[in-house]
């Protein structure tokens, strides 16, 4: 009797236990990937480790662009045990309104996932994570500082909020600065809490840092003389370009209106605009000197010829061309001084009929700079206008072409080299890269000579002057078009420069778009902000003077 | 052979006994070393925001504008408005 028990009782466990391995061996068998899958759902997540985005340098190591730690705080509300008095405390500590943080958890009652806030500082997220509401969890995330804010904006850029570039610098450099994210696998437990980290699938890369050409205190004192200028002749807007002239790095690069990166919230979309490198405009007479090198290079002409400008005016084709006043004879250097378009124009169309054109061409005006700045304006110069002698004309002081102050910058660049195109860069360069020889020395040193007359008393520009330095330059004053051909209200002032004259450092070009006022010239409000930057620049460079005291 | 069975499971069960402490010691570190990574990320962190803020508040400090200002309003420098080369 006895063993007839024990043995139903092992014969039933023994058949449990069969019934429980057939089980799991068909559950193994047939039914494995579903359940592998539901399980790692509701307890394996996959975080992303974000990398640390790389600085941006000025070329002295000033920081322009600098990441910092913050944290995503963000809810589980399927999973969240908030009470009145906790949810106070989170919207006091995450600064929100508690009712509408309250009444956000409640309608988001199903979703698993919620951000409270991004971008909360470090000692805040700590004091979040002392609360210890359940269901509330701190992601870690980078927030981009700029210290030189609106100075350094168009040239610097933004990013957004997922850290990627969106403008400037940061959008054209994006690959190297991003780095990699990471990516780890954890297993949470029913509260959602990390418990075990499973694998690391791959570490965050930092990215790298990355060093501009631009000078920031050259940059902030360019920024605020255009600024006061463009404020001062209440102009619609403006653009100053610094290059170097040994290296062709920008060293400055600043317009107006301008905006604060760190406060994207308000920004007007025009502001934004890196119009420097985006906006063309006719360089009007700046392009003077060019039209007097290829008068040089014709062999027909040298500084001292002598030009009838008399009676002060002459047709081309339909077109009148027309001085201020008659300045008679007047000898080549004259012309450019005083900025002569009845000069000017009979010189060109004394020259053949691609003269211009080419010496234009090989100072680069119609190609791109290929700075790697995002939006770069395409430059029209085209020579379909060459064979009738009023697009020849108005080529030779600078009509009938479009090109931003950038690659106007470009073109006086070849001036203050000696003749040799040298790249322009926005990223510091290590070594002078090579340029190539477009222009003769002697023939560049005759016409910056001339130049050097503009800023004299008798020229146009004698603000442009710089106390201790000599200095050349070439002003303008180009009429904008308007709905019924050239508006004679609006103007754009130019003043594109080199200094010092002796051995040139810097290539300064000043664009003022629309002043008001009296004063419209590029004399009288564009070569005044040249005077006053080249000056405080090149003291700050160290530039040995080469000119009288004053 | 029932000797030799004997020998067999003794072993088996030598091994079983010392997998399962190894198991055990490696689990152990394995969250030791969990431990150690969170708290140098923590680290990381810390020196990151540590760090980004110096070179916020030097940049600051070094500003042109603060510059000037202090060269001007504290130091009593002026700008020249006349160029005196000295030779050396």
């Amino acid at each position: 009797m006895k063993g007839w028990r024990h043995y139903t009782l092992v014969g039933g466990f023994a058949l449990g236990c069969v019934a429980v391995i057939v089980r799991l061996g068909y559950l193994n068998w047939t039914e494995r990937e579903f359940l592998q899958e539901q399980g790692d759902a509701r307890s394996v997540r996959s975080e992303v480790l974000p990398a640390y985005r790389g600085v941006v340098y000025d070329r002295h190591g000033e920081p322009l662009a600098v990441s910092t730690p913050v944290f995503a705080v963000w809810l589980d509300p399927s999973r969240a045990g908030l009470t009145d008095e906790s949810l106070g405390a989170l919207a006091e500590l995450l600064e929100l309104d508690p009712a509408r943080l309250s009444a956000s958890v409640q309608s988001n009652g199903h979703r698993e996932f919620l951000y409270l806030k991004r971008r909360v500082p470090w000692d805040r997220a700590q004091a979040v994570r002392e609360l210890g509401i359940s269901g509330v969890h701190l992601q870690s995330e980078y927030r981009r500082y700029y210290p030189a804010s609106e100075t350094t904006s168009h040239v610097v850029g933004t990013t957004g909020i997922e850290d990627s570039g969106l403008e400037g610098i940061e959008l054209s450099f994006d690959g190297r600065l991003r780095g990699e994210h990471g990516r780890k696998i954890v297993l949470k437990d029913q509260r959602g809490e990390t418990i075990k980290d499973l694998d690391y699938v791959a570490s965050p890369k930092f990215g790298d840092d990355l060093n501009l050409s631009l000078d920031l205190r050259l940059q902030f004192l360019a920024y605020r003389e255009l600024k006061s200028a463009v404020v001062g002749h209440r102009a619609t807007s403006g653009s100053l370009v610094m290059l170097d002239a040994r290296s062709g790095e920008i060293l400055a690069l600043v317009n107006q209106p301008s905006y604060n990166p760190n406060e994207l919230g308000s920004v007007e979309v025009g502001n934004m605009r890196n119009r420097a490198v985006t906006d063309v405009y006719e360089p009007g007479s700046t392009v003077k000197p060019f039209t007097v090198l290829a008068a040089l290079e014709s062999g027909r002409f040298a500084a001292d010829t002598v030009i009838d400008t008399g009676p002060g005016y002459f047709r081309v084709g339909g077109k009148l061309v027309q001085d201020p006043v008659n300045r008679g004879a007047i000898t080549v250097g004259e012309a450019l001084q005083v900025s002569s378009q009845v000069g000017i124009a009979k010189i060109a169309l004394d020259l053949e009929e691609r003269a211009v054109y080419d010496v234009l061409s090989r100072a680069g005006v119609g190609e791109p700079v290929n700075t790697g700045l995002p939006g770069e304006a395409w430059a029209s110069l085209d020579d379909a206008g060459l064979s009738s002698l009023v697009g020849r004309a108005t080529l030779a002081y600078g009509y009938g072409l479009a090109i931003s102050p950038l690659q106007l910058a470009q073109a006086y660049l070849t001036l203050a080299t000696g003749g040799v195109r040298v790249p322009v860069s926005i990223v510091k360069q290590e070594v002078v890269r090579p340029g190539t020889r477009v222009f003769d020395a002697d023939m560049i040193a005759d016409v910056v000579g001339m130049m050097e007359g503009v800023t004299d008393n008798d020229g146009t520009a004698p603000k442009a002057r710089v106390v201790g330095y000599r200095v050349a330059g070439k002003t303008g004053t180009a009429r904008k078009v308007g709905a019924s051909g050239y508006d004679d209200e609006r103007h754009v002032a130019l003043f594109a420069g080199i200094a010092p004259v002796s051995d040139p450092r810097l290539v300064i070009v000043v664009v003022v778009n629309e002043p008001k006022g009296d004063a419209r010239g590029g004399g009288s409000v564009a070569a005044p902000v040249f005077g006053r930057v080249a000056a405080r620049s090149m003291r700050l460079l160290g530039v040995r003077p080469d000119g009288e005291s004053a | 052979m029932s000797r030799l069975y004997g020998w067999i499971v003794a072993t088996l069960l030598v091994a079983v006994t010392v997998s399962g402490v190894q198991v055990a010691f490696s689990s152990q570190k394995v969250r030791q070393l969990h431990a150690d990574l969170q708290a140098a990320q923590r680290v990381q962190d810390e020196e990151l925001a540590e760090h980004s803020r110096l070179l916020l508040e030097r940049s600051a400090q070094t500003s042109y504008v603060n510059v000037e200002r202090v060269a001007e309003a504290e130091l009593g420098m002026i700008f020249p408005d006349r160029v005196e080369p000295i030779e050396p």
